[in-house]
């Protein structure tokens, strides 16, 4: 129905279904879970998102409505292991399907340029990086990667947590 | 000396890394210099091979949500996994960015700093280019002179390194070119010819999903 909005939360992680169920249990309805499921699709910067069919990718395989799907969120939580610094190639993934969330127009912020936002949703953002070896470089570089995305993505209020292993993250994750 | 240049571009279409590629080996002369995608396909064990045997890695590829696209993330993985026996590998790094900013490339460089570290080689140099969706269009334009002239020095430098697999300072810049032309132009020249290509009007562009 035009108009109607529904809110809901959004978790982005690369766990495998045994991890998830042994963390989370198994019904959700209220929590949009994005996980590797299915065969995603990598972005080939074609621009299409922009330029041809506005807020939405056009690769077919399930992963093309991020866009639409955090215009649509408060919270996003995020649960990746982390590789030198980075996020997992999956959640990287489905991060690089996600600029359909913004405008292809740039706009000066803090004397560096920006895309425009697309949408007006203010998103409250919750990483959550494991992994047995984090080094301390890489826990830096993954600060400031969540930090540059908070600015790219309009977002202000985040949090960023490390786990050695997926029991300690157990403790920290409230998404569900 | 081996040189193994490794394109991180997943774009179909020509990318930019594809032309910093070939302004790169317009530097490189004699030397024997292969280039492999890694993004759009399966490399071979021959060309692992060829990559652990190189006497420098160059890789070149575009900032995707301010670090590693996905695609280049899992090939760097697979590296690490397969490992390298030769640790003399110096690394380097052509990163360009649609920002026009080249130091927003910088995480991107750290990661490869840090993944360097984990495979026990030694990190070169990055080069952090602005406004990469810019430099197809100013392809006439001989590198070194006019809006190409950072681009032209930096690459210069870089190469020199390269060939001796020496360590340099990090060089982050833009084209020589007005930062607010360059904003104009990105719509005007880029986003809404391409729209109009689709048979989109301005507007729609902006479109939501709600």
């Amino acid at each position: 129905m035009k108009g109607l909005i529904v809110i809901m939360d959004i978790l982005i992680h690369d766990l495998s279904g045994e991890e998830f169920r042994s963390m989370f249990g198994e019904a959700h309805n209220d929590v949009r879970i994005i996980a590797d499921t299915r065969t995603i699709r990598y972005c080939t910067g074609c621009f299409n998102c922009w330029i041809k069919t506005p807020g939405k990718c056009v690769l077919k395989d399930g992963y093309s409505n991020m866009g639409e799907l955090l215009s649509k969120s408060e919270k996003v939580t995020i649960i990746s292991r982390c590789f030198y610094g980075s996020y997992s190639p999956f959640v990287k993934n489905v991060l690089d399907r996600s600029i359909p969330y913004l405008l292809p127009f740039f706009k000066i912020k803090n004397n560096e340029t920006h895309h425009k936002r697309r949408y007006q949703n203010n998103i409250k953002l919750e990483v959550h990086f494991y992994g047995e070896n984090i080094t301390e470089k890489e826990a830096e570089t993954a600060k400031k990667l969540v930090k540059a995305n908070c600015i790219n993505f309009y977002i202000k209020n985040y949090e960023i947590s490390f786990s050695r292993s997926l029991d300690e993250l157990r403790g920290k994750v409230n998404a569900i | 000396m081996n040189i193994c240049i490794l394109n991180g571009s997943p774009k179909s279409s020509k990318s930019t890394s594809e032309l910093l590629i070939e302004y790169l080996m317009s530097f490189t002369g004699e030397n024997e210099t292969v280039t492999y995608n890694v993004c759009k396909s399966n490399l071979s064990e021959e060309q692992f091979s060829r990559i652990q045997s190189s006497d420098a890695l160059v890789f070149v590829f575009p900032l995707y949500i301010d670090g590693i696209n996905s695609q280049l993330l899992r090939f760097l993985i697979e590296l690490e996994k397969r490992g390298f026996n030769n640790k003399s590998i110096g690394v380097y790094c052509i990163i360009n960015n649609g920002f026009y900013e080249g130091r927003q490339n910088l995480i991107a460089a750290d990661i490869m700093k840090n993944w360097c570290k984990a495979v026990g080689l030694t990190y070169g140099q990055t080069l952090g280019v602005g406004a990469g969706e810019m430099l197809p269009f100013l392809e006439s334009i001989p590198l070194g002179h006019g809006p190409n002239r950072n681009l032209g020095i930096a690459i210069k430098k870089l190469s020199r390194n390269i060939l001796s697999v020496n360590q340099g300072e990090d060089l982050f810049f833009s084209p020589n070119w007005p930062r607010f032309l360059w904003k104009i132009a990105s719509s005007y020249n880029f986003w809404y010819p391409r729209a109009k290509g689709n048979g989109l009007k301005r507007k729609r562009l902006k479109d939501r999903a709600d």
